[in-house]
Parts: structure tokens; C-alpha cells; sequence
């Protein structure tokens, strides 16, 4: 993910790291034979399986968009700080819990990397979609810890933050759309009118 | 009771404004339902204070004294922003700046966005509050970039990234602490009312990196710098009134978030790091705020950065600690939510009247707008804390409260950037209060509706810097009891 050079490259590696979350789920809500996690992982596969996935592309199919995604740090660079990202986050993991549980250790890790590589997306990637999409990678990390880490938020509070995201990338895009259409370009690199 | 008047009238207005926004009468029916919130979030005050507090709606909604204090701030800032609405989108409509199809979305957005941030207040579950303060931030991204220009879209992106980056962090402190929640072996329901009484028993290393990660999240949706680079953007570019409900509550919704998870925090590790984080991200906020108010060109932007001032003086206060210091805070949140949405209202006609933001062509207001002029000027003396407004009131309490604590260091450092901070204010609002008129200025008129909203306003910067100084003990009492829970 952090090495893809074109955003349709991106997306589609987001896609399949929703899916591997979703397999995740769905086995675990096998394995406890629980309803509402049932749920949760069908709305995985709905919202960021299938539908995040498509709206992206429909978004790059109307605006047009030159496909790079504008890398300040070439793709090699990038593998190495990914490096880097898993080390951190095994430190960080070891500091937090006891060290007994090897399994939640390493998905607790997983988790941190994820969240560290969608920070690297939205910080040097300049195309506004891939902001978006670094939010989104963000976003699924999260979604890992909290299932591992602590059985999960509580259901209603799932489906409501499920929702919140579906509802941000809409305004997102929509975000996206606008200024595609004002500056004829989505670099945020070049948004700098504001300053001071 | 009330709590479904504050909720519910505000969504009906959402609704009612998508069939009815485009007529004329709109704007005033809207502020009549914003009296009733208000009366309403006085009536709920009243009654939390001195009666306890209440569930309702299956123990969603749970409701203490500092859930309803915040409530009757965003409603009585709210109310004002409607007052101040009518006029300024009638205004905006005449000159052809919006179609009548875009005042109706605004009315609609404005009802969601105040409804969202009653949710913050009111909800018991820390996840839904995460949720809650998300929404805040995605219905008033289209407030900011109302006007659809280049600069009003750049700075509603920065604002919907940045803040939902910093929200992000947020969402990860709120499940580190539900981790802490369930190696403690209690129930993962993220309830308050079930997680406020047991924060004591909590992994204390999970709690003071969860917390971190919550001040982090949360402090750049309040505008804490060194993450408030995306407020003096968003608050020069959103519509005049939306720029006060901004400045004036939504950063309070974010402050009060931190209040939950802060005092769960102070439970579980003790107070001392609470306080040194709190009081830490306040100087760095005076700091930064201070260097940009010296050297600021932009009117709007001027005040965004004297919010970023507030924001750090109120966390300073909390993070001292003591009753007298909490109390300034809060009043400290009430006084500089009124103060700020008067000075926002100014801004909206001195940059209506004048079609700049630039403070070097603003020139002569008292000539041009005498009302304005005469209210920003007060504003202006309240702002930076002159007796007898407000804000002069609460800066003391807290100033007091430091040396009382023997924090001298951070007595010295606020009387400082507050001296540094007035001088630059006085100098800037000087000039463009003062002087000639440029070239071709006429002298106009100003809306009714929009002199009713700094007249209430005022009352409130005055008759509560008055009052306070005869009601301290209760005061003292009443703050004693909010920060109890």
C-alpha cells in the first residue's frame, strides 16, 4: 500500500485490506456464534468492501484525474519507513500490555502499523484522494484494535462510527469534486492561499 | 423533559427548512425556536443543578450539572446566531452574493449543526460522543465553504482533514481506554454513569496513553495549538454567524469532551499529569496566538486566532485545578462564547460594509456603522478583559487561583501574553474603528434583527461581570458540585 504509485493501485489494495478485515470478523463472530458481530462484519463487506471502493472510482472517473498520486518519497524510500513504522509500533505494543498473550500482541501491533502507514499516506501523498484513502487505511486500523483489544465497541456505537465514515467519504468526495472543478487540479500541495 | 425540546427543535427546524426555507419568514420562526431551546436549557439547568442527574431514553442521554452548562452555552449562542442570520442572509440575498435556494440550505445545515452539537453534551456513551463530535465537524465543513469560492473550499478541505485526522486519534484514545475498561474486568458498555465511579481501579499506563491520544484528537478539534492550524482558516472563511457558533461553541463541545476522559483520567492517575499536559498545551496556545495577533493583516482571522487564546487560558484553568481556578474556566468558556459571536457579528457587517478583510483599507467603522462600531469597540475592551465585562472577571479567577497554587510561573506567563495580546488589540481595532472614511464609503444601514443579537449579547458581557461579583460563593459552590459529575 504504501508503495502504490497510482491511486487506482491505492484503492484497490485498500479494498483487499478491508476484505482481510472482514475475514477476520467473520471468523471470529463463527468461532463465538455471536448476532451482532454477524452484522458488523456483513457491513464491512457492504460499506468498505464494495461501496467506499466504487465511489472512489466513480469520483476519479468524473473528475478526471491524472492518476499519480503525487509521491514526495519514491517508492523504495517508502518500504524502508514502513520498516520503521513496524518496529515503532512493536515498541509500542510491548509497552502497553502484558507481554503473556502473543497472538493480541502481534494483531495489537498490526493494528499500529496500519494506523502509522495511513498517517504516511496523508502526509506525503499530495492528491486529495489520497487523503482520503489515508484516512480510510487510518480508520481500519482502528476498526482492528478495537475488535481485538476489547471485544469490540459496543454494537450501536459500531454501527453509528460504520456510518460516520460512510457519510464522511461521501462529503469528502463531494469536497473533492469541488475543488477538481475550482482549481482544476486536486494537489493539496498547491492549496496555499490561506496562510498566516 | 427539556432535553427533548433542545434535541427535537432543532431537527423539526432542519426539516421544516427544507420545505419552507426560501420564504422570507423562515429566519424569524427560526430564532423564535432557538428562544424556546434557550428557555429550555435554562429551565434544564435550573433543575440539574439542584436536583441531581437524570437519564432519560434508556440511559442514552445522561444529563449533569457540566453537560448542562454546556448546553446553556451552545444556547444561548445559538439563539444569537439566528437573531444575527436573518438579517445577514436577507442581505446576502439582495446582493445577489446567494440564491434563495442556498438560504434554504443554509438554514438547514445551520439546524444540523446546532443539533450536533447539543448531541455532544448529551449523550452518556464516550463512543457516541466520539460520533457525535465527527458529525459537528462534517455538516459544518459545508458551512465553512458555503461561499464556494477557492479560498472557501481550501479551507473547508484543511478543516474536514485535519479535524478528522486529529478526531481519528481521538476515536484510538477512546478505545485504549475501553481496553482499560476490559482488563479491568468490567463491561466494555463505554457508559459514563457505569465507567465514572470505577475509574480508579484502571491500568494507569493504558489511561495516561489514552489520554494523550484524547487531548491530541480532541485539542485539535478545540483549536489547542500546536494543532490549530486548521481554525483561522475555517473561522475567516465560514459565514458570519457560523464563524461565532465555530469560535464561540464548537471548540467549548471539543473542550468538554476532554473534561469527560480528563476526569476519568485525573481518577485513575492522579492529578498531576492531567494538570501539566492541560497547562502545557495552554502556554504553548498563548504562545503561538500571541506572535500571530501582533503581525495579523485579516480581520476574521485576528479573532480566530484570539479563539486559540481563549481556548489555552480555559485550559489553563482547568488544569489547575482548584475550585477557583475550574470556576474561572468555566466562566471563562461562557463569557468568551458571548464575547467572541459579538466580535464575529461585527466582523460580518465591518467585512459586509467594507467588502475586505483587509484591516489596513478597513477604516473609520464608527462613522460608517455607528452601532457596529460602538458594540465592537466594547467587544473589543471585553475581549481582552477590561473591567467590568466578563472576561475581566474570569481571567482574574484564574490569574488568582495560580498564585493561590503557587504556580507563579504560569501566573507571570499569562499576565504577560494577556498585557501583549490587549496592546496588539487596542492598536489594530484602533485604526479600523477610528480614522476617515476611504473614498466612496456610505454610511448604512444596519438590520434590526442583526442589533437585537449584539444587544443581547451585551447584556450578557455586562450584566455578567456585574453580577459575578456579588455571587462568588455560590458560584464556588455550584462549580464544586459540576466538576464532581
Amino acid at each position: 500500500m504504501v508503495i502504490a504509485k497510482r491511486t487506482p493501485a491505492l484503492i484497490r489494495s485498500f479494498r483487499y485490506q478491508s476484505f482481510c478485515l472482514f475475514l477476520l470478523t467473520f471468523s471470529i463472530a463463527l468461532e463465538e456464534r455471536r448476532m451482532d458481530l454477524y452484522i458488523i462484519a456483513g457491513l464491512l463487506l457492504v460499506i468498505k468492501v464494495f461501496l467506499i471502493p466504487q465511489l472512489l472510482y466513480r469520483i476519479i472517473k468524473r473528475i478526471n484525474a491524472n492518476e499519480d498520486l503525487g509521491l514526495f518519497i519514491n517508492p523504495q524510500l517508502s518500504l524502508l519507513w514502513a520498516l520503521g513504522f513496524t518496529y515503532l509500533s512493536w515498541i509500542f505494543t510491548a509497552y502497553l500490555i502484558v507481554p503473556s498473550n502473543q497472538a493480541q500482541a502481534s494483531i495489537l501491533a498490526i493494528a499500529f502499523f496500519i494506523v502509522l502507514a495511513g498517517i504516511f499516506l496523508m502526509i506525503f501523498r499530495m492528491t486529495a484522494l489520497a487523503q482520503v484513502i489515508g484516512l480510510l487505511v487510518m480508520e481500519n486500523g482502528l476498526f482492528l484494535l478495537a475488535s481485538t483489544v476489547s471485544g469490540g465497541m459496543p454494537f450501536f456505537v459500531e454501527i453509528a462510527i460504520f456510518f460516520d465514515v460512510f457519510v464522511s467519504v461521501l462529503i469528502m468526495g463531494f469536497f473533492v469534486y469541488r475543488i477538481s472543478r475550482l482549481f482544476t487540479h486536486i494537489d493539496v500541495n498547491k492549496l496555499s492561499r490561506l496562510k498566516g | 423533559m427539556e432535553i427533548f425540546l433542545i434535541l427535537g427543535i432543532p431537527a423539526l427546524l432542519s426539516i421544516a427548512a427544507l420545505s419552507f426555507g426560501k420564504r422570507k419568514a423562515f429566519g424569524v420562526i427560526n430564532s423564535i425556536g432557538y428562544l424556546a431551546v434557550l428557555s429550555a436549557g435554562i429551565f434544564l439547568a435550573k433543575k440539574v443543578i439542584f436536583s441531581g442527574c437524570t437519564y432519560s431514553f434508556f440511559g442514552f442521554i445522561y444529563l449533569d450539572a457540566l453537560s448542562a452548562f454546556f448546553i446553556f452555552v451552545i444556547s444561548v449562542v445559538s439563539f444569537a446566531a439566528s437573531l444575527y442570520s436573518i438579517g445577514y442572509i436577507k442581505r446576502d440575498i439582495r446582493g445577489a452574493i446567494i440564491s434563495e435556494e442556498k438560504a434554504k440550505i443554509y438554514y438547514v445545515l445551520f439546524n444540523l449543526f446546532c443539533l450536533s452539537m447539543f448531541f455532544v453534551p448529551a449523550v452518556n456513551n464516550l463512543g457516541m460522543l466520539w460520533v457525535a463530535i465527527e458529525m459537528t465537524t462534517l455538516v459544518s465543513a459545508f458551512l465553512v465553504g458555503f461561499y464556494n469560492t477557492k479560498k472557501s473550499v481550501e479551507a473547508a478541505w484543511k478543516y474536514i482533514i485535519i479535524c478528522s485526522v486529529g478526531i481519528i486519534f481521538a476515536l484510538l484514545g477512546t478505545i485504549l481506554f475501553s481496553y482499560a475498561f476490559s482488563i479491568a474486568g468490567l463491561s466494555k458498555s463505554l457508559n459514563w454513569s457505569d465507567i465514572a465511579p470505577v475509574a480508579h481501579i484502571l491500568d494507569k499506563n493504558i489511561l495516561k496513553i489514552a489520554f494523550i491520544f484524547i487531548l491530541v484528537g480532541y485539542g485539535t478539534k478545540a483549536g489547542l495549538a500546536p494543532m490549530h492550524t486548521w481554525l483561522p482558516d475555517a473561522h475567516s472563511q465560514a459565514v458570519a454567524p457560523i464563524s461565532a457558533l465555530l469560535s464561540g461553541v464548537l471548540l467549548k463541545t471539543a473542550i468538554y469532551a476532554i473534561l469527560r476522559f480528563g476526569i476519568i483520567t485525573i481518577k485513575g492517575v492522579g492529578f498531576a499529569y492531567f494538570s501539566h499536559l492541560m497547562i502545557l498545551f495552554g502556554i504553548i496556545s498563548l504562545v503561538i496566538s500571541c506572535c500571530f495577533i501582533l503581525v495579523q493583516k485579516d480581520l476574521k482571522r485576528l479573532l480566530a486566532y484570539s479563539s486559540i487564546e481563549h481556548i489555552g487560558i480555559i485550559s489553563i484553568g482547568f488544569g489547575l485545578g482548584t475550585p477557583l481556578a475550574i470556576a474561572g474556566s468555566l466562566l471563562h468558556v461562557f463569557n468568551h462564547a458571548v464575547t467572541k459571536s459579538l466580535m464575529f457579528f461585527g466582523a460580518g457587517n465591518i467585512v459586509h460594509a467594507y467588502k475586505k478583510h483587509n484591516m489596513n483599507a478597513i477604516r473609520g467603522v464608527i462613522k460608517a456603522l455607528p452601532f457596529t462600531g460602538i458594540m465592537v469597540l466594547a467587544g473589543c475592551f471585553a475581549l481582552t478583559g477590561f473591567p467590568p465585562f466578563s472576561i475581566f472577571i474570569s481571567e482574574l479567577l484564574i490569574i488568582i487561583a495560580s498564585f493561590v497554587n503557587g504556580s507563579y510561573l504560569v501566573a507571570a506567563s499569562l499576565l504577560l501574553f494577556l498585557a501583549v495580546i490587549f496592546g496588539a488589540f487596542i492598536y489594530h481595532f484602533g485604526r479600523m474603528l477610528f480614522g476617515n472614511l476611504p473614498k466612496g464609503m456610505a454610511v448604512a444601514g444596519e438590520p434590526l434583527s442583526g442589533k437585537l443579537a449584539f444587544l443581547f449579547l451585551f447584556f450578557q458581557i455586562c450584566a455578567v461581570g456585574i453580577i459575578l461579583v456579588f455571587v462568588k460563593k455560590d458560584l464556588l459552590w455550584i462549580t464544586e458540585r459540576l466538576f464532581r459529575g
